[in-house]
């Protein structure tokens, strides 16, 4: 997917969400203020245009912290161009998101 | 918030993203429900921490929930078109099961819109009672509807014990002029019958008049369905009104079940009077019902009868069964069924070829599935008969004649056996391991070198399973179609077909 790809202001806010790390759909919600039925359907589709990639958390970690493993997403390196290119587009969107520590799987 | 409500909304919750999970695409569907359970269970502990319940924590659950609709919807209506699968269907089992399926449904909806097989599908209203017999003159044996007996011979033999019979009933149809008062005058056929005959035959009469019954001063009169429906409009009231038949006026006392008549002669009313005014002259139909000595000796559907008459010669009479002739349809599809599956090594071989001896056949569980695909469709096959030849028989008839019996036979047997044949030719033409017909057929060799080298025709499976190999000149040492099994080196040739 070019760069130059033009993506909605949910959608950059939404993939702007992705640059803070490996994250899942309900803290994407959380850092949006965004609903489910906005989030989900937004993340497949920058999933289907390869701007992002999932990955599912291995099982072990998931199992030693007593809970479900969880469907993590990140973006690409052709999602990063796209988000540059929208960071120019929407300049303000920087402000919309606070800075997140990265998290790590 | 108690803990059982809670318990029902997560319950609610749970059922509700199963149910959502349909709209996603098959091979999507049981990741879309693993991320959204888990992502739910996240959710839910950090709208209700510490498993703290309340109205609100379950508010922010469930719309959460909610959201799961847009996401299975988008899914759905972002997959992939469906032309391959439909692609795939196409020469497989299924394909072939729906069609099935397809015809069945046609001519079950066909049966339910011709009346005449409405009629026949209520066989209480044409069933006599068992052990009743037609009697006639042994001269007209072959002739069931030939009326033979005299009105004054039945006289004779209602005045005379019998051993054989415990009742008798006499009719004789013909041609009287009947005036209907307001509803008009014609010419109809009338019964003049004993009065006993339909109780004796066991035949339902609707609006059975009760004060009919009791005015003895006029004989009763029961209608035929189609004359009430033609003449009367189907209305229910004529019963108990008088009708002047032949000079003589009747009482109206009830109408014959719609398609019951199933005895010789068709008569649009019926006159039942004492056996003593019938009118004399002319000849008619004896039903008899037999008494248990009398079934003794009627070991089959006829037998021949010697009545004596103390100043008469014998006559020579014979009995038909009223059985084997009101069976209805049903009893003629299992005959049919029976005969079509006899019948069926003579227009087809029943082998399905031979295989050969490799490791890579196939599993128990498809060769179960092989013959599981012929069990289906010989399942589906046998209802399609059915109502196939009920339909044939009474598309143009509403009422029950010999001609649709037959009709039924010949229509039932034909579609039986040529659907056997075909069932057993598209098992033989289809791949042992998936059951998809096999394709691209190839000629090999030369019939002019049949006894030197092999030829006939090579099919292939399109997903790499089978070769088919059919003798072009069935000889000794090649008699039938033979299966070969493709190793795994030949996969390399069918990876893009797509077929499994």
């Amino acid at each position: 997917m070019a760069s130059e790809t033009k993506l909605s202001h949910t959608t950059a806010l939404i993939l702007h969400a992705l640059d803070a790390g490996l994250v899942y759909g309900f803290s994407v919600m959380e850092m949006t203020g965004l609903p489910s039925g906005t989030v989900y359907p937004a993340l497949r589709r920058l999933e289907r245009d390869e701007l992002i990639c999932s990955q599912w958390e291995r099982q072990s970690i998931a199992d030693a912290e007593q809970r479900p493993a969880r469907k993590y997403y990140k973006l690409t390196v052709a999602g990063r161009a796209t988000l540059e290119a929208s960071r120019r587009r929407y300049p303000l969107l920087e402000r919309l998101i606070p800075t997140v520590e990265a998290k790590q799987v | 918030m108690t803990a059982r409500v809670d318990m029902v909304v997560r319950a609610f919750q749970r059922g509700f993203l199963s149910c959502i999970s349909l709209l996603v695409p098959s091979g999507q569907r049981a990741e879309w429900r693993r991320e959204w359970q888990a992502e739910l269970w996240h959710v839910r502990r950090a709208c209700a921490p510490a498993g703290a319940v309340s109205w609100q924590a379950e508010r922010e659950v469930t719309a959460f929930c909610l959201g799961a609709f847009q996401d299975a919807l988008c899914l759905r209506l972002h997959a992939p078109k469906n032309e391959p699968r439909i692609a795939l269907l196409h020469g497989s089992a299924l394909q072939c099961l729906l069609f099935l399926g397809g015809v069945l449904a046609a001519s079950y909806g066909l049966t339910l819109l011709l009346p005449g097989v409405r009629v026949e599908s209520h066989p209480e209203r044409y069933q006599v009672r068992s052990g009743l017999i037609m009697i006639q003159d042994e001269a007209y044996s072959n002739d069931w509807v030939a009326a033979t007996i005299p009105v004054e011979r039945f006289r004779d033999w209602e005045t005379t014990r019998q051993r054989y019979f415990d009742g008798l009933a006499f009719y004789r149809i013909g041609e009287q002029a009947v005036s209907a008062g307001s509803h008009g005058t014609g010419g109809w056929e009338v019964a003049e019958a004993s009065k006993n005959l339909f109780s004796l035959l066991g035949l339902p009469v609707r609006f059975a008049s009760q004060e009919g019954e009791a005015d003895a001063g006029l004989p009763q009169a029961i209608l035929s369905d189609a004359v009430w429906k033609r003449e009367f409009g189907g209305d229910p009231r004529v019963v108990g009104s008088v009708l002047r038949v032949g000079g003589r006026d009747v009482r109206i006392a009830g109408v014959a079940a719609e398609g019951g008549w199933r005895l010789p002669g068709k008569a649009d009313v019926w006159l039942l009077e004492r056996d003593s005014e019938i009118a004399a002259g002319g000849r008619g139909h004896v039903v008899a019902h037999l008494t248990n000595q009398g079934r003794s000796e009627m070991w089959a559907s006829y037998v021949h009868i010697d009545a004596y008459s103390p100043d008469e010669p014998g006559d020579n009479l014979c009995g038909f069964s009223f059985e084997e002739r009101t069976r209805g349809p049903w009893g003629i599809y299992q005959f049919t069924v029976l005969l079509a599956f006899l019948a069926l090594p003579a227009i087809t071989t029943v082998s399905m070829g031979e295989y050969s001896v490799s490791s890579h056949r196939p599993s128990w569980s498809r060769r179960l599935c092989r013959w599981g695909y012929m069990g289906a469709k010989i399942a589906l096959l046998l209802p399609i008969v059915y109502f196939l030849s009920l339909d044939v028989a009474y598309w143009h008839t509403t009422l029950y004649s010999l001609a649709s019996e037959y009709a039924q036979l010949a229509a039932s047997f034909s579609i039986c056996l040529f659907g056997l044949r075909w069932a057993l030719l598209d098992q033989r033409q289809r791949c042992p391991v998936c059951l998809r017909h096999v394709t691209n057929p190839a000629r090999v060799g030369l019939a002019s070198r049949t006894f030197l080298a092999w030829n006939g025709t090579e099919l292939m499976c399109t997903a790499g399973h089978t070769l088919l190999h059919v003798p072009g000149l069935p000889t000794s040492w090649f008699s039938t179609q033979r299966w070969l099994y493709l190793d795994t080196s030949w996969e390399f040739l069918f990876t893009g077909s797509g077929v499994g």
